[in-house]
């Protein structure tokens, strides 16, 4: 087939530079290794694509951005992906070598490639998602020097690559029509995974890259190997198949970080008591899965395959360790934590506190501007007073750019008469049937949008986004004055504003880092969901966007957020909780065997019904749980986690324009 | 899709339209009967179902309802995908709804189900006042675009029912006289959508 057919390349001079550069590069792969199968080591892999500088956004900062080289490698019939971060990046001190690992696409075949989306802007650089058959996706591959084109169209000439009919800019990988014939299809390719047993992508990730220069961190391979090395001892010391597994899913695992790889196979060494002993314990109830044979090719094949095959050995488990709820915190305690000129003495156990009790709901005005982190926990009374002062005229002032806008002026406005049309529409129907926001002509209705319309201003880019006035709604309820309402929102969307980007950005992120965390800590619910095409989690969306306002009460919604906002044990608490929500009720999802819709009208319809104080015991003994494989799980600068830099000295440059 | 036994459907319905428009109104006095003056807004979607027969069939409609911003614009192919039936919901008093509402109609014609069964609701129609959309225009664009029309009002419970209803009759069904067994005998095309996943 000609790439010409869909893409035309002959405007594009880099494309012959980076075809020179493919033949150029033949590799060999490292044939000293024993352990690859024999069809695998004779292969030579050849690069067919590479690409300098394109680089990943894990936030919005430029200074965050993580540059590397993009391969296509072909070894025997497979074809993989590879992106690797640049060395040296990490000498600014904003990217650690553990983020730039993390990012890291060692080798993706191709045949777990579902699709990838070009975004071409007029303005701005090119930039591609490659979607997983899993249903997650990379994050957005920026091409700084172009080149989307020609990494397409080599794609093209390897494997089977359509266009979609719904979206010309997405391209569906290994897409034919009859969903049997591509699972055949899948299998046939020869994969090197196929050959060397449980460790699937780890060996595929060896053997293209032995001798990659650019490698970002030298030390990973021998991370692997020492792992394989590792777990093979294991199995033929010990053939308890609870074992394998456990290290298999590990492995699995572990694919996602290098620092993950150190936590296994620190778990491997003290597996022998301590939660190491409950990781394995979880995992075997899906050992006829995860025999390493069948691991491979069983989940494509047999999706008629039941799920768990006992439940309620699993319920056993079922989290007793969330430590008992305390009362709120009350104005006396409140007292013992601040010296005598209002400084938070020790805010880590202050924190802990309201993490295991809440606030008492007249405290909340005085707590939440320092949980919210619009008051700085050692700042005094006069300084928080001058704080106040200086903030409420900056307010004004902002709020003074839309207020002066005259009726002439916005007829010629259109951005503007939408967005305060947006704002008039939602802030008319958020909690009206609280006391604090009903009835005609509620003044707090009108501060709900004048606050809502400032910060549309203050944050243009931004903009308003449904969902925004949930977020302010308790703010405003507890905080009351109107300035004091605007900067502890701005200091909450400091954190949750990337969930209403435009490109959705901050919510996939978040829900991949859902579905890495289901998988850790309950693989079965896991595997049903992949086996129900599932794994995109939309069905948790509106509980990530406005942190389960719309699942509890008001008051509840309130305690769940002084709780989050401690980031006591986990910025991500919110995820833990999604987590312990839906292992309450996995035997339900799958034992009335859930598809997508009716999952989601579940998961809609259990507003209202959940437990919060047992949710957030569960939660927390999940977060302890899963340890630092759930935090390696969580790809830095997920949300709510700040950007590592205070935004006020580093500004948002840029982007796109 | 819908799918048939003896003479029950089950047809899965997208609501689309611009936010504000009454898209959770319509859906909330069809399924429950009630009105809230301020509902609040979808946040990602929200799915229902409610029964209702025509002559000798019952229809089962499992109906979607989105989130209306712009900006929620990219998951909407997640919920229309495999529909068999979408009503596009405009207020009568927003002429940028009713463009929004073009828009929807020209999306699933090229990306929806053909056989979609589709009708244009012109809601607020008790406002008379403000209205901004003449009737005419929009049965005029509906007739153009193969789409029935009818002018709703959720809050005075005015052709909301027989919105549905119409849809109900529009769906292809089945002839029961060939369908002894209640096997599937109309397997009506998927042209052009993709594989088979779990959300259509």
């Amino acid at each position: 087939m000609q790439e010409t057919d869909l893409l035309d390349l002959s405007d594009e001079a880099d494309y012959a530079a980076s075809q020179q550069h493919g033949s150029t590069s033949m590799m060999r792969s490292d044939s000293d290794s024993g352990k690859r199968s024999s069809s695998s080591e004779t292969d030579p892999a050849e690069v067919l694509f590479a690409k300098d500088n394109v680089a990943i956004h894990p936030t919005q900062f430029a200074s965050e951005r993580i540059s590397g080289r993009l391969k296509l490698i072909k070894q025997g019939c497979s074809l993989f992906l590879t992106w690797i971060p640049y060395k040296g990046q990490s000498s600014n001190g904003r990217i650690s070598e553990k983020d730039m690992s993390l990012y890291t696409i060692r080798a993706e075949p191709l045949v777990d490639v579902r699709s990838i989306r070009r975004h071409t802007p007029a303005l701005g650089w090119q930039y591609i998602i490659i979607v997983l058959s899993s249903g997650l996706a990379h994050p957005p591959l920026y091409f700084y020097n172009g080149g989307v084109r020609e990494f397409l169209a080599t794609i093209k000439q390897h494997i089977f690559l359509v266009r979609s009919a719904e979206d010309a800019n997405v391209f569906l990988v290994n897409d034919l029509q009859n969903p049997l014939q591509r699972t055949l299809s899948s299998l046939e390719l020869p994969r090197v995974s196929l050959a060397s047993g449980p460790s699937t992508s780890i060996s595929a990730g060896e053997s293209p890259l032995n001798d990659d220069q650019e490698r970002a961190d030298g030390s990973i391979h021998d991370a692997n190997s020492s792992i394989s090395q590792y777990s093979g001892r294991h199995r033929q010391k010990n053939h308890d198949p609870a074992r394998d597994l456990s290290i298999h899913v590990l492995e699995k695992f572990s694919l996602v970080t290098k620092f993950a790889r150190e936590t296994t196979s620190q778990l491997f060494r003290e597996n022998s008591n301590g939660f190491g002993a409950l990781d394995r314990k979880s995992y075997n109830l899906s050992a006829d899965e995860y025999s390493p044979k069948a691991a491979n090719n069983a989940e494509k094949v047999s999706n008629a395959h039941p799920v768990a095959s006992d439940p309620m050995e699993f319920d056993k488990l079922s989290l007793v360790w969330g430590k008992p709820r305390q009362p709120p915190l009350g104005h006396e305690a409140w007292a013992t934590f601040l010296d005598s000129e209002g400084r938070i003495v020790d805010s880590k156990d202050f924190k802990k506190r309201i993490f295991y009790g809440g606030v008492e709901h007249k405290l909340r005005t005085k707590v939440w501007p320092f949980l919210l982190g619009y008051y700085a926990y050692d700042s005094t009374y006069a300084e928080r007073a001058y704080l106040r002062s200086t903030k409420k005229s900056e307010y004004e002032t902002i709020k003074f750019q839309w207020q002066s806008i005259t009726p002439e002026q916005a007829k010629r406005f259109t951005k503007f008469r939408e967005r305060k049309g947006l704002i008039e529409k939602d802030v008319v129907r958020t909690d009206r049937s609280l006391s604090f926001y009903d009835g005609d002509d509620n003044p707090n209705v009108n501060l709900l949008r004048d606050i809502l319309l400032t910060y549309s201003f203050y944050n243009f880019d931004l903009g308003y986004c449904q969902g925004m006035s949930d977020l302010l709604s308790p703010i405003l309820f507890i905080m009351e004055e109107e300035s004091e309402s605007f900067w502890c929102f701005v200091a909450l969307m400091e954190r949750l504003g990337p969930n209403f980007n435009r490109d959705q950005n901050g919510m996939h992120s978040q829900l991949f880092a859902l579905s890495k965390l289901v998988e850790l800590l309950d693989s079965p619910l896991h595997n049903y969901f992949k086996q129900n095409e599932c794994l995109n989690y939309f069905f948790c969306f509106r509980w990530v966007l406005i942190q389960f306002k719309r699942e509890f009460e008001y008051d509840k919604t309130m305690r769940l957020w002084e709780v989050f906002w401690t980031h006591y044990l986990s910025e991500h608490l919110h995820l833990y909780v999604c987590v312990a929500i839906l292992k309450r009720y996995r035997n339900k999802i799958m034992g009335e065997q859930m598809d997508f819709d009716t999952l989601l009208k579940f998961i809609n319809e259990l507003s209202g019904h959940i437990e919060l104080d047992s949710i957030l015991r569960d939660a927390e003994a999940l977060c302890i749980c899963a340890g630092e494989n759930g935090a390696a799980s969580i790809p830095p600068g997920t949300p709510p986690s700040l950007p590592i830099d205070n935004g006020l000295l580093y500004p948002q440059q840029d982007e796109v324009l | 899709m819908g799918t048939i036994a003896h003479n029950s459907l089950n047809a899965k319905l997208v609501l689309l339209g611009d936010m504000g428009a009454g898209k959770s109104s319509l859906v909330l006095r069809f399924v429950k009967g009630q009105f809230l003056e301020f509902q609040e807004s979808t946040i990602g979607a929200a799915f229902f179902s409610q029964t209702v027969a025509v002559k000798d069939a019952t229809v089962k409609f499992e109906i979607w309802d989105t989130a209306g911003q712009e900006r929620y614009h990219s998951l909407a192919p997640m919920y229309y995908r495999g529909a068999a039936a979408a009503i596009i919901v405009f207020d009568i008093t927003s002429t940028d709804s009713f463009a929004r509402a073009k828009k929807w109609v020209q999306e699933l014609q090229k990306q929806g189900n053909p056989n979609m069964v589709m009708a244009l609701a012109g809601n607020k129609s008790d406002l008379e006042d403000r209205r901004k959309v003449t009737a005419e225009e929009g049965r005029i664009y509906a007739e153009e675009n193969g789409l029935f029309f009818m002018e709703t009002s959720a809050k005075a419970a005015i052709n909301v029912n027989d919105i549905f209803y119409e849809i109900a009759r529009r769906l292809p069904r089945a002839q029961p006289a060939q369908n002894p067994a209640g096997m599937i005998l109309v397997d009506r095309p998927v042209k052009g959508s993709l594989t088979a996943s779990c959300c259509s």
